[in-house]
């Protein structure tokens, strides 16, 4: 097989190779001096590569010639006006030479060798990294738009969960008003029914009166279907159920501040009066369990969302019944303080745990069993204050209560 | 793959003595430099650092004229063993005609052996030698130590492998013509039927063993 001699290190050197870094003018001056004569060196084939003389100087004198071996063959001549001995020994030198020399090249042509394959072997290893980081480049673009695609997706539920928890609040009343509701009604509908009865008995008389009869039938028929006592119940049994309706009327204007807790008017409202709207609606639902106590100081109007306020009111009041195990009082204390309104509402409940209380704002975080509370109604209030530039500080001791500040800057709606 | 220079009417093959460092390779080129009675021995090129580990390479040149004039011109090299110097191991490697893997017996040093063979393998891959088409004897050396695996194991490890399994001693010589031996046959093998060495040189496999080996009687 012929291959085309490369630049592997282990490829036949020709003598000009091996001559590499050796100064032929030199090397054939201490040549000539050695053998005291002109020398030539021939390659294998005769033709002379170098010379001492710029003439044939073999033309003239007959000279004798030897080979001077590479590796294991004859690779050139030297040829000289000389005996056999001196000639071989100065071939033998020129081999040492040459030898030595091939040593070098083959270590340093490995060297290169070896050095370019690491060098390449490092481009294709840079290479792949660079493909590889690039694919890890787009994981981590794609990484980080999931991501965002998901923190949204959670954003959107917590804002529809935290949207739900005011209406939450709203819920559990509804079971109590409509207990408080249905109890009118019942006795406003049983009343009706009697008056409709009654209205049988003039009905009767009426038509007695139409038919001329006598004043004795007349006077009969009165004591008979007892219209004096009729008569008597008849304006009992209306004023009753106009006080139910009174009743209904005003739970209902209570409630209707709630109805509107997205309601966003902002309107200028007695902060007493919330209050005391919370306290009505939210009666029936603490039943027997929570005593309210108004201590409401006289206080200005301020510019506010009434509907708001009446959440965190409620939340509160809300709060403190799930913290009283038995009997317990709420006491709501209002009083103007500095350029402040100050609100203070003070429960006789068991408190809040030291290490609940640096948490007890985050969104999520609950003590209650679940399905009990999500834990958003405090981070509710927070935001509403928030909202209105107020301030909610919680002070708790487990087992004595919880006290609640919000303080409310005193502001006026501007014309 | 052997270089065959028209010119020069020259057959150059190369030969390689692979292995785990301080397996005995370069001891191995050295009997063979002491031992071979070939027409034509070079100087042995021995190129190591001051605590006797091969940097690059060890290199005996070898070789015999045929009578029809070819000149068959044998490479012996061997490679460094230190896992460092895999660069050098794989450009020495490169055109190859057949290796001699050189394992050390010594109980010690069989994860060392596998890891090499394992080298030898992936570096031939790399450098596009067809493994399994290439001439190749695993020599245990070092037979002469103590706690050294028993023939017997090594017999049954290489039992399914293809290639023959010799012993040998480097340090006396004993075992290294054989492992050479054992590789020629292989070498004469896989090149005759490219360069016709009975047919155009009239070069039987023997000849080709004995041209090279000399007299040499095998104990």
């Amino acid at each position: 097989m012929t291959i085309e001699q490369d630049l592997s290190f282990d490829h036949e050197f020709t003598l000009k190779e091996l001559l590499t870094g050796v100064k032929t003018e030199k090397l054939l001056q201490a040549l000539t001096a050695c053998l005291d004569s002109p020398v030539r060196i021939l390659n294998i084939k005769n033709e002379c590569l170098f010379s001492s003389e710029t003439t044939d100087f073999t033309a003239i004198k007959p000279a004798i010639k030897t080979p001077i071996y590479g590796e294991l063959e004859a690779i050139a001549y030297l040829e000289a006006h000389s005996d056999q001995e001196k000639l071989q020994s100065a071939a033998q030198l020129l081999q040492l030479l040459l030898y030595s020399n091939s040593r070098y090249l083959m270590a340093s042509d490995l060297h290169i060798q070896t050095q370019r394959d690491d060098y390449e072997e490092l481009q294709r290893r840079h290479a792949a990294l660079e493909i590889s980081q690039e694919n890890y480049k787009n994981l981590a673009e794609s990484l980080d738009l999931r991501v965002k695609q998901q923190v949204k997706t959670i954003e959107n539920a917590q804002i529809k969960l935290y949207e739900n928890e005011k209406l939450a609040s709203v819920g559990r009343l509804a079971a109590g008003v409509a207990h408080e509701i249905n109890n009118p009604i019942g006795f406003i509908r049983s009343n009706l029914s009697s008056a409709q009865s009654y209205l049988g008995s003039f009905t009767k008389l009426n038509d007695a009166f139409k038919a001329d009869a006598s004043i004795s039938y007349l006077r009969q028929l009165w004591q008979e279907e007892s219209l004096e006592f009729l008569q008597e119940d008849m304006s009992d049994i209306l004023k009753e159920s106009i006080d139910g309706v009174d009743r209904v009327s005003a739970i209902v204007k209570d409630l209707k501040s709630f109805s509107r807790v997205n309601d966003l008017a902002e309107e200028d409202a007695n902060i007493n009066e919330i209050i005391r709207q919370t306290c009505h609606v939210s009666a029936p639902q603490l039943k027997d369990k929570l005593q309210i106590i108004l201590d409401l100081g006289d206080i200005p109007h301020i510019f506010c969302h009434p509907a708001e306020l009446g959440q965190v009111f409620l939340n509160l009041i809300l709060n403190a019944a799930d913290a009283t195990a038995e009997k317990g009082k709420i006491r709501f204390k209002t009083q103007v303080k500095e350029s402040n309104l100050s609100i203070e509402i003070r429960d006789t409940g068991n408190g809040i745990a030291e290490s609940d209380l640096p948490h007890i704002f985050e969104p999520f975080f609950t003590t209650k069993d679940v399905g009990q509370g999500i834990g958003l109604g405090l981070t509710v209030c927070l935001n509403i204050i928030k909202a209105h530039h107020g301030s909610l500080t919680i002070i708790s001791k487990q087992e004595k209560g919880t006290l609640v500040t919000i303080l409310l800057p005193i502001t006026h709606k501007k014309d | 793959m052997a270089i065959y220079d028209e010119e020069n009417n020259r057959l150059t093959i190369k030969l390689v003595y692979y292995g785990p460092a301080m397996s005995g390779k370069t001891t191995n080129l050295m009997r063979l430099h002491d031992i071979l009675k070939t027409d034509l021995k070079g100087e042995i090129m021995i190129m190591e650092t001051t605590n006797d580990r091969t940097l690059f390479f060890d290199l005996l040149p070898l070789g015999f004229t045929t009578s029809s004039g070819l000149l068959i011109k044998f490479k012996v090299y061997t490679v460094p063993g230190q896992v460092v110097h895999d660069s050098t191991r794989k450009a020495v490697l490169s055109r190859a005609d057949g290796v001699v893997f050189v394992a050390d017996s010594q109980l010690s040093q069989s994860i060392n052996n596998a890891q090499s063979f394992e080298n030898l393998e992936d570096n031939a891959g790399r450098v596009g030698i067809d493994f399994d088409g290439l001439p190749l004897v695993i020599q245990y050396n070092k037979r002469d130590l103590n706690n050294i695996i028993s023939e017997t194991e090594v017999q049954e490890r290489w039992q399914q492998a293809p290639w023959p399994v010799t012993f040998s001693n480097a340090l006396n010589g004993l075992g290294v013509i054989e492992t050479l031996q054992a590789l020629l046959k292989q070498v004469y093998d896989a090149l005759d039927t490219e360069f016709m060495f009975l047919q155009k040189h009239n070069l039987t496999q023997d000849a080709f063993i004995k041209r090279l080996i000399g007299d040499y009687v095998i104990h």
